[in-house]
């Protein structure tokens, strides 16, 4: 069934968008991450306009992140002043992210900027849960117990100023690593489309140590104030988010992130760990590829702000 | 959206046995309507056919030159600037290295004739009057164009996308001096007030021309998401984020499970 989009101005079949945000909801309730990082790109492949695929995905995020918080939210175990911490210095970098988004749409590199930004960030992380999912894999399979991270051993991050205490996480911390992590985390988010949850969940527990009970409901609290924001400044200063396309993607990707959560609770860690770092590379590969490859067609065509036409 | 289609020919045949009653001075004249003053998109918007019905007049001292005629009916969108950029290999990646802007580009372009153009008039008669793609008069800012290769991209990429087109023996004649036009009106159609005109040719001059207004606009939802999202933009984020978070509400609720 086709239906007409709004922003984006053209029409899809509305079964196959359902299907795509169904499909990459239930990997992110197998995987246990947001999904941002596999729609967008899934939709810049499908046809639709980066810019609109990386702000309407935006808005999904804030669905499929605020669907997991409430299980959290229950069960308490959300550092509830963290977050506020690191939604203050998400808003901030989703503001600069924007900024940045709406300068290169004029100048014509956002494409560039989005597909190099796969192309690192995701091939940089994805190597490293591979590596680390495969190691984790050989030590049981010799029959060795992991080596322990213990929440109390201190790093370089501790030695750093301006300490402020978070009761909920038994944490006493500078402040300048969580700003940091919370500006990059918006930034991204809002240049690429993706929620960054694999990125502060893992940055979370070992720069910051916070205990990992606490670190997937305190980091989606985080990507839900920082993706809201991030939808709001994309809707009010490019005009790309499709409110018809997010929710098709919003309802495709809550439910099938039920039945994602529900086998991934049956797979075990390092084995699932090791499939996300597939995936990740693999996207970053397929984002490479079109880079290099010289292009079918060479000239693009676009209005004077941005809009692809 | 076929609504087009189904309005009753009797209005447009009376019109034109009305425009053939009233004398002209110039020897050949023509005359044409639409079978829509409107293009609404909707919804379920998927193109949309469009029908110019339209009748060749000659006042009584034109000897009548029989069969021969030749119709080639334009659909000219409104004009728009645009950037067109070129790509090019930099550090081993295919990134965009230079551009051109041209202003007053139609936004939309679509030609339906009776013959193959070059079959209808002269190369030099059909650029007098931008007919054919190729034949638009925009040109670049900014540097000059190198052999018009940014143009020819911009032509090429607008016909990929069906927003420039010519469509060869679409116009057909009912009767000697009547014809009728099928334009065949795309889903990506750009919104605005479109200029139709309708060119009459004979032995490769141009006899007579006639133009018509006709506006695509969005209707219902699809024009109220687009009004609110262009011109309150923040309000309609705040909407998409009060919709998402109630939709992952609602997830968590219908789906708990402890």
């Amino acid at each position: 069934m086709q239906i007409y989009l709004p922003i984006a101005e053209l029409p899809v079949n509305m079964f196959l968008i359902f299907g795509m945000g169904g499909a990459v909801g239930f990997l992110s309730g197998l995987f246990g991450v947001g999904g941002g990082f596999l729609l967008t790109p899934l939709l810049i492949f499908s046809g639709i306009p980066p810019a609109v695929a990386v702000a309407s995905t935006t808005a999904q995020v804030v669905a499929s992140s605020s669907s997991a918080a409430l299980t959290y939210w229950r069960r308490r175990l959300i550092d509830t002043k963290l977050a506020a911490v690191l939604v203050v210095a998400g808003v901030i970098g989703s503001s600069i992210g924007v900024a940045i988004f709406s300068l290169l749409r004029r100048l014509g590199q956002l494409d560039l900027l989005i597909a190099v930004g796969y192309v690192t960030f995701l091939g940089f992380v994805g190597s490293l849960m591979l590596a680390e999912s495969i190691r984790a894999m050989a030590h049981i399979r010799r029959g060795r117990p992991l080596p322990l991270r213990r929440p109390g051993r201190h790093n370089w991050v501790h030695g750093l100023p301006f300490k402020m205490r978070f009761r909920r996480s038994k944490l006493y911390v500078s402040v300048i690593p969580i700003l940091g992590i919370g500006i990059g985390i918006g930034m991204l988010g809002a240049l690429l489309g993706i929620g960054g949850g694999f990125i502060l969940v893992p940055a979370l527990i070992y720069l910051l140590r916070v205990p990992t009970s606490i670190v997937i409901g305190t980091s989606l609290i985080q990507m839900i104030g920082t993706m809201a924001v991030a939808t709001i400044l994309q809707s009010g200063t490019n005009h790309t988010v499709d409110g018809v396309l997010a929710l098709i993607l919003m309802v495709g990707g809550v439910i099938g992130a039920q039945f994602g959560a529900r086998v991934g609770a049956q797979i075990r860690g390092e084995q699932l760990r090791a499939l996300l770092g597939l995936l990740v590379l693999a996207v970053a590969i397929r984002f490479l590829v079109n880079l290099v490859l010289p292009p079918a067609e060479i000239f693009s065509l676009a209005t004077l702000s941005g809009d692809a036409r | 959206m076929r609504r087009a289609c189904r309005m009753p020919l009797a209005m447009p045949v009376l019109f034109i046995a009305l425009a053939l009653m009233a004398s002209r001075a110039a020897a050949e004249d023509l005359i044409f309507t639409l079978s829509s003053d409107r293009i609404r998109i909707t919804s379920d918007f998927r193109g949309v056919d469009l029908v110019a019905f339209g009748a060749i007049e000659r006042d009584a001292e034109t000897v009548s030159r029989g069969a021969g005629y030749d119709v080639v009916v334009v659909m000219r969108g409104p004009p728009e600037t645009l950037v067109t950029r070129r790509k090019a290999r930099f550090a081993g990646i295919w990134i965009n290295r230079s551009s051109r802007t041209f202003p007053n580009v139609p936004s939309f372009y679509l030609a339906s004739a009776s013959r193959p153009l070059a079959d209808i008039s002269t190369p030099a008669i059909l650029k007098r009057y931008q007919i054919g793609p190729e034949n638009l008069a925009f040109q670049a800012l900014g540097g000059p164009d190198e052999d018009g290769a940014f143009r020819d991209g911009l032509i090429r990429l607008k016909a990929d996308a069906g927003l420039f087109d010519v469509a060869d023996s679409t116009v057909s004649f009912p009767g000697t001096s009547v014809f009728k036009a099928n334009l065949s009106i795309p889903a990506n159609v750009p919104v605005g007030d479109y200029v139709v005109t309708a060119y009459l040719f004979r032995d490769s001059a141009m006899l007579a021309r006639q133009s018509l207004t006709i506006r695509v606009s969005k209707e219902g939802f699809e024009r109220l998401t687009f009004d609110l999202a262009h011109r309150y933009g923040y309000l309609y984020g705040l909407l998409c984020v009060v919709l998402a978070l109630f939709t992952g509400w609602l997830a968590g609720i219908i789906f708990r499970r402890d």
